[in-house]
């Protein structure tokens, strides 16, 4: 409508234009890269690792008197775990998903390769391992207990057959069928693979090769420390835990038994700083949305006040409310759309620059356009008060007011 | 053109009443100027107020140029005010952020014209009040007199029929003063009706017919217009048509 005197006039006072349009362009280019960085520590957060995460948990067992034989103790407790009320299954192993550490390997298609065509992980599990884990075989078959080895800490890994996830599968025999198959775990020892489980992540969730997992059966005790996973029948995870740290420390009190964590504890670790990172930036954006939206609530009911006698001025030449109102929205229009204008740029510097300093992936295109329409929403939002007020002013003010 | 019968305005606040207007009647015919005087808080602004639809009323008749006023809702009163009614105050009101162009635009805009004709209009305007070759100048480039003749260009600019005065000249020396009331009378004489407040009574006696308010009601008036110009109010709407 009346787009070029509004302009013209706003020209007369830059200074109020220009404060609010940098602080609404420096909100668009903030936020569109904060809400990027949030939905991608959100999409990372949200990666399933693979294992059943609700009913299960894990601790460790550290041997320390004279004499004690942490493969027999190992064996025993599984017996006694597997025994207990309420737990479904338990097995050995050395890591976990989400638990940031463990073995890393390469594997390759031949022996001695110079370079291995995939990183994986090596869990050390015994025949209980997939069904403890509650992962998907997707193909092939399970370990036999006869398939297990006892490994002596320190020793070359030499399994004769592995369970591989899906995704490293699919990596090693791209379309093809990788039961059946040979690879080379460490260098040259030859290996077949006997199954092929859905999905189990590695232990570091910042992992390039996160999905690539290979299953070892092999007992290996770290010296005098093993590790268990134990499943739960669901709802009674909590009441295990207690229970099996009180029986396996009367047991044999040779040891101590270590701290025992829950999958959802283990992942809360792992992706800690994820969530704060995502609540810092989430408070961020909250914080310059009110403040901008203020600073145009402030600014307009200002520029109201002080437009007071000519607004009745504009009344008395025929200016309908409706005209009042549509003079602060168009207003508001044009500082924010300059404002956004110039946001927009800014956004796209941001985003190069995040790319250049920290390796960031470029920010999607629509995310200017989407905070573009969300930001003039909220200004003509922010604007609607103060202009109604200004509507509202009698048109007698014009002959009025001194 | 203007016609008020037994017309009430109370205000009210909590604590008192005030009755600024108490059967108020007047008639004011087509190509008139009409002074009104009276004493300070007698209702002259309250009278011109409402006469220009910028207030209601709170009793009696009021009819403008054939139309009863009473029933009219906001953005009719707004656009009744737009087509018919120019204004001039005493403190000029010129819309300091825009330059005289731009102001004498405001009411064309509100009409609906189209840009070429706005433009005619604003160029004639000013032509008119003799500030043309100031278009591009701002309100507070100007005297206070030039101020009020733009103010004058912006009221005439849209061809109203009535034209309302509060105290043109109360913020002008007497020479600026002079200046603006030849320009009203010379608008006047072209056919568009006036009515002016005004404290100055030389002025007041330069009107056709004056009007004294006392207490909220009409105590005195000029039953029939003086005869210093016959023709004026008989040459009545072809001559604003024809001026535009
Ligand atoms: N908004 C209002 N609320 C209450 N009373 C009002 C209001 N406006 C005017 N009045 C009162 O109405 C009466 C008439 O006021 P009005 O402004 O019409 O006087 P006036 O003749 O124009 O005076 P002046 O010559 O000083 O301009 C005064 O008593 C005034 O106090
Ligand atoms: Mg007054």
């Amino acid at each position: 409508m009346e787009i070029r005197p509004i302009l013209s006039a706003l020209m007369r006072s830059k200074v109020s234009m220009i404060l609010i349009g940098l602080q609404v362009a420096l909100t668009l280019a903030i936020v569109c890269n904060a809400l990027f960085i949030i939905g991608q520590r959100l999409e990372r957060m949200d990666r399933p690792s693979g294992i059943n995460e609700s009913d299960t948990f894990w601790f460790g067992s550290n041997g320390f008197a004279p004499g004690y034989e942490a493969t027999s103790v190992q064996k025993a407790d599984l017996a006694l775990l597997r025994g207990m009320p309420g737990v479904v299954d338990a097995a050995p192993t050395n890591s976990l998903p989400l638990s940031n550490g463990g073995w890393g390997e390469g594997i390759g298609l031949q022996p001695n390769q110079k370079t291995s065509t995939a990183q994986t992980t090596i869990y050390l599990v015994d025949d209980h391992g997939v069904a403890t884990l509650g992962t998907q075989l997707v193909a092939g078959r399970n370990f036999k207990p006869e398939e297990v080895q006892d490994i002596t800490f320190g020793d070359n890994l030499r399994p004769r057959v592995v369970i591989v996830s899906k995704a490293l599968a699919e990596r090693l025999f791209p379309g093809e069928d990788a039961v059946g198959r040979t690879i080379y775990v460490n260098e040259d020892n030859a290996t077949t693979i006997i199954g092929v489980v859905e999905r189990l992540q590695q232990p570091w969730v910042d992992s390039d090769s996160i999905e690539f997992a290979t299953l070892v059966p092999a007992f290996m005790p770290y010296g005098n420390a093993t590790r268990y996973a134990v499943r739960t029948e669901p709802g009674r995870r909590d009441e295990v835990m207690k229970a099996v740290e009180q029986k396996l420390g009367e047991t044999n009190t040779g040891r101590i038994i270590g701290r025992m964590r829950s999958m959802e504890q283990i992942r809360a670790d792992a992706y800690s700083g994820d969530r704060a990172m995502a609540i810092i930036l989430g408070t961020v954006i909250f914080a310059l949305l009110a403040i901008t939206a203020l600073g145009i609530v402030g600014m307009a009911s200002f520029w109201v006040a002080q437009r007071t006698r000519q607004i009745g001025t504009r009344r008395a030449l025929g200016a309908t409310k409706g005209d009042i109102l549509r003079y602060f929205q168009t207003e508001n229009f044009i500082i924010t759309t300059l404002g956004l204008v110039a946001g927009a740029v800014l956004a796209y510097a941001f985003s190069l620059w995040l790319m250049q300093q920290y390796q960031a992936p470029r920010l999607p295109w629509y995310y200017v356009p989407i905070g573009f329409v969300c930001l003039w929403l909220l200004g003509q939002l922010a604007v609607l008060g103060p202009a109604l007020r200004a509507s509202r002013v009698p048109p007698a003010v014009a002959t009025r007011s001194v | 053109m203007l016609k008020m019968t037994h017309l009430q305005k109370v205000y009210r606040t909590h604590l008192i009443e005030t009755h600024a207007l108490r059967d108020f009647s007047i008639h004011v015919r087509d190509g008139e100027f009409v002074a009104v005087t009276g004493p300070s808080g007698s209702g002259k602004t309250t009278f011109l107020n409402i006469a220009g639809l910028l207030e209601e009323f709170t009793g009696g008749e009021y009819w403008l140029d054939g139309v009863d006023v009473r029933g009219l809702d906001d953005n009719a009163r707004s656009k009744l005010r737009n087509e018919k009614i120019g204004f001039i105050f005493q403190s000029f009101n010129l819309i300091p952020d825009l330059n005289l162009f731009d102001n004498v635009d405001v009411p064309l805009r509100y009409r609906g014209f189209n840009a070429a004709e706005r433009k005619r209009r604003i160029d004639e305007a000013l032509t008119r009040v003799g500030l043309a070759s100031r278009m591009k100048h701002y309100p507070s480039e100007l005297s206070g007199g030039q101020q009020q003749r733009v103010a004058i260009a912006r009221a005439l600019a849209g061809s109203p029929r009535l034209l309302m005065a509060d105290e043109p000249t109360g913020n002008l020396d007497s020479l600026m003063a002079r200046g603006v009331m030849e320009l009203l009378e010379e608008v006047n004489r072209q056919g568009t009706t006036i009515v002016m407040v005004t404290h100055d009574p030389e002025l007041a006696a330069r009107a056709q017919r004056n009007v004294h308010v006392i207490d909220g009601q009409v105590t005195d008036f000029d039953e029939a217009p003086k005869l210093r110009d016959p023709d004026a109010a008989s040459r009545g709407a072809e001559a604003v048509a024809a001026n535009g």
